[in-house]
């Protein structure tokens, strides 16, 4: 049965869904996590509510994990790490590791679903002060406070009657090294600003951007109702700099349609941080011997170069955020389309 | 009539013009500008980005965050971002006034997210247009008084060392001293020549006499570094001063150079090296005396009761990376009360005289709402320092003129080495 298995690293939305494809397609999946939970980065930093979906995301990520473990072709290894990879398609020998020792698997294909970190405004310099004021947070930190409908300043406690968001923070940068669009922070400020609406009506809300990028039905199902129903003031221009204004904060930028200075008070800034590939796809890359781009993330492209799942070594692919900024919808194609490619190999493999 | 002159006429018939709450409706009032663009010109952007250094003007994505840190938009209406879009809508930069405001203070570059680059753009633009004769008449003469004289005051060559008959300590000449030094002090203009300079010169002489440092000046053998004025546009001028200066700096033995000025910093320590492969060990002042603050601290027996802020130079700060070594000697002064501005070390203000805005006085206030020296002075003002700490030689006069034109004149300018100066002897400036 070994030759009917695939290896499949990270237990995010992306690699929940690859097992459980694969289990489906009648193959068995063994599903290795570094953290002693599944689920993922929404599960890790505590998402309240999925974008574009608006389904709760505790209870969406739940029945994905629960439809993936509760396959009889699926068998889960948690707190394990992947520790080195042998062989080739058809025949990988992959170690791994986990408080009860090492132990050696045999899978016919691996996938990589290893995903990404949340940009760090205070890795390069000091980005808008987010380690100096309290009430400068992160897109991720206002996913915790939405999820316990505690929408407040952490400075003192209480409900914000002013928040604006910050977009491309860590993301579109040179100067940082990260050109790439991160995707998905348009959709989820716009998505976390109707939040904050439902949940604190009389606050104002304001998003500060320099083009919104609401592909597909980003556009009607969040960017539009956040200015119709709820609006949410959008200011084309970044904001420079956050000072202090008494126990506020003053937000100094440029409203570029205007052409003119904007100084704002504020009460929360919400950075509006982008995706970096997470320290497991960079280990990842490095123990299975993947080519990365310059960025970090995991190449996909294969042969072809238009492969979004394949990677530099034949019968290992890429799934999800490993390979770049992806929403939950890139996630689930991809892995969908891994687990079909990784089962093709193994038939391959067998002679079929 | 087509479609588009249609919409000319109906701003035209605009009739009602309340500014500030004053109706001045009238003819003279309607639209004197042509609202409607008619065409995008490309072609004035490539102009800018094909010059060597210049490429990078092409990537604005118009995110505007260089915007509000401009110096120069903060009191007017300016700003890199603008520049770009200026240009894709018409406005030919080598021969706007534009050219000229920027003081290339890098602030704007701090920000960017696409690494504009203003600092090497604006030289680049500015180098042609000097070529083609586009030149604000105030700069060509400062640029021509350094060609005669070595100087941009316009002084005599001669008297470059002249200060140093005020000197109540002895300043050594290296060409008098005919041996090698430890040190080799460049002065620079302002310090050489400007009556406030001379007072900064002569402090870091009882300075390095009272620290025992084996020192020689270059005196008339010295001419201006010509990094401003490269900055400004005239390379060629920049290019002779540096071979002269480098010939002079490779006449004598010595092992380190220490600088008065920020912008004499940024010459020798980048712009010779990188042209010229001039690469010598050299500080700038406050980096020097920071470095022998044991030996100084001795020195300081005086008390400066005074609360002070410090003015980042922006080729110190921002340019260098040193905002420690200034703020260090200032801590150093017993009964000295130092006290940050909001606009200090990486966002630190610019007292408008880089880049060749030292001698655009009078061009830069016809664009501006007051000059970014009384901008900078009115901050310090507001903060409650009674004295303006500097440590840039082309600061001292500005922010002085400044504090005085604000009607600031409570608000003293000093340089670090004068504050240092004074707890030394015990004597108020």
């Amino acid at each position: 049965m070994s030759e009917g298995t695939v290896l499949i690293i990270g237990a995010g939305p992306a690699g929940l869904e690859a097992a459980r494809s694969v289990a489906e397609l009648g193959y068995s999946a063994v599903l290795v996590e570094k953290r002693d939970r599944l689920g993922g980065m929404p599960d890790e930093a505590n998402y309240a509510k999925l974008t574009h979906h608006f389904l709760d995301a505790g209870e969406a990520i739940g029945e994905l994990a629960a439809a993936a473990t509760g396959h009889e072709n699926v068998q889960v290894l948690t707190s394990s790490q992947v520790t080195h990879v042998e062989g080739e398609p058809g025949a990988f020998r992959v170690g791994i590791q986990n408080g009860a020792g090492a132990k050696t698997v045999n899978a016919g294909a691996i996938i990589v679903a290893t995903g990404f970190q949340h940009f760090d405004p205070g890795r390069e310099t000091q980005y808008y002060n987010y380690y100096s004021f309290p009430d400068v947070i992160t897109i991720a930190d206002l996913e915790g406070m939405l999820k316990a409908h505690q929408v407040v300043r952490p400075s003192n406690g209480q409900p914000p009657e002013r928040v604006a968001f910050i977009q491309c923070v860590g993301s579109r940068d040179r100067q940082i090294g990260n050109e790439f669009c991160s995707k998905v922070c348009c959709g989820i400020a716009s998505k976390q600003a109707i939040e904050v609406k439902q949940q604190l009506p009389d606050s104002r809300v304001m998003i500060f951007y320099i083009d919104m990028r609401m592909y597909g039905y980003w556009e009607n199902e969040l960017y539009w109702p956040a200015q119709e129903q709820y609006h949410v003031n959008y200011v084309k221009g970044l904001v420079s700099e956050i000072l202090p204004k008494g126990d506020r904060l003053l937000v100094r930028g440029e409203d570029t349609t205007m052409g003119r200075p904007m100084e704002v008070t504020l009460d929360l800034v919400v950075l509006s941080v982008g995706m970096e590939p997470s320290a497991g796809t960079r280990s990842m890359a490095e123990v299975l011997g993947l080519e990365q781009n310059k960025y970090g993330y995991i190449a996909a492209g294969g042969p072809t170069g238009i492969d979004p799942v394949a990677t530099s070594r034949p019968g290992v692919f890429v799934v999800g955020a490993a390979a770049g900024p992806s929403d939950l919808d890139d996630s689930f194609a991809t892995a969908g389309l891994a687990a079909a490619r990784a089962v093709a190999t193994i038939r391959r493999s067998n002679g079929a | 009539m087509d479609a588009g002159l249609d919409k000319v006429d109906a701003i035209w018939e605009k009739e009602v013009a309340i500014v500030d709450g004053i109706d001045i409706s009238g003819p003279w009032n309607r639209m004197f500008e042509q609202r409607v663009v008619w065409e995008y010109t490309p072609e004035l952007i490539d102009k800018v980005a094909a010059l060597p250094g210049a490429e990078s003007f092409s990537w604005c994505y118009q995110c505007a965050k260089c915007v509000p840190v401009c110096p120069v938009d903060m009191v007017g209406d300016y700003g890199p971002r603008k520049l770009y879009r200026k240009a894709q809508t018409g406005v030919d930069l080598f021969t706007s006034d534009d050219l000229w405001l920027c003081t290339t203070c890098m602030n704007c570059v701090r920000v960017c997210k696409k690494v504009v680059d203003m600092v090497k753009i604006m030289p680049a633009v500015r180098e042609q247009a000097v070529l083609d004769g586009f030149v604000p008449e105030e700069l060509q003469k400062a640029f021509e008084d350094t060609a005669k004289y070595g100087n941009p005051l316009g002084q005599s060559q001669r008297k470059r060392a002249a200060w140093t008959k005020k000197s109540d300590v002895p300043v050594p000449i290296m060409k008098d001293l005919k041996r090698p030094v430890d040190v080799l002090w460049y002065v620079g203009s302002y310090p050489s020549y400007h009556p406030r300079g001379i007072d900064a010169a002569l402090a870091a002489a009882r300075i390095f006499h009272a620290l025992g440092v084996d020192y020689g000046i270059l005196g008339r053998e010295e001419k201006d570094d010509g990094d401003s004025q490269r900055l400004a546009g005239e390379t060629g001028l920049f290019e002779m001063l540096a071979e002269h200066n480098i010939s002079m700096f490779e006449k004598y033995e010595w092992n380190l150079m220490v600088v008065t000025g920020p912008h004499e910093y940024n010459a020798f320590k980048k712009e010779y090296k990188q042209r010229f492969g001039f690469d010598r060990p050299i500080q700038h002042y406050t980096q020097f005396l920071a470095d022998r603050l044991d030996d100084l601290k001795p020195l300081l027996k005086h008390e400066v009761p005074l609360k002070v802020t410090f003015h980042d130079p922006c080729y110190l700060g921002r340019h260098h990376g040193e905002y420690d070594a200034p703020r260090a000697l200032l801590q150093a002064i017993p009964g000295l009360e130092l006290i940050e501005m909001g606009r200090c070390r990486e966002n630190g203000y610019c007292c408008g005289g880089g880049g060749g805005g030292m001698w655009l006085d009078s061009f830069t206030q016809n664009h501006t709402v007051m000059r970014l020296s009384e901008r900078r002075v009115l901050e310090a003002a507001a903060y409650g320092a009674e004295v303006l700490a500097v440590a840039c030689p082309f600061e001292v006069s500005r922010f002085e003129d400044a504090a005085k034109s604000t009607g600031n004149d409570q608000l003293r300018v000093l340089d670090i080495l004068e504050l240092l100066d004074m707890s030394m002897r015990g004597v108020s400036a």
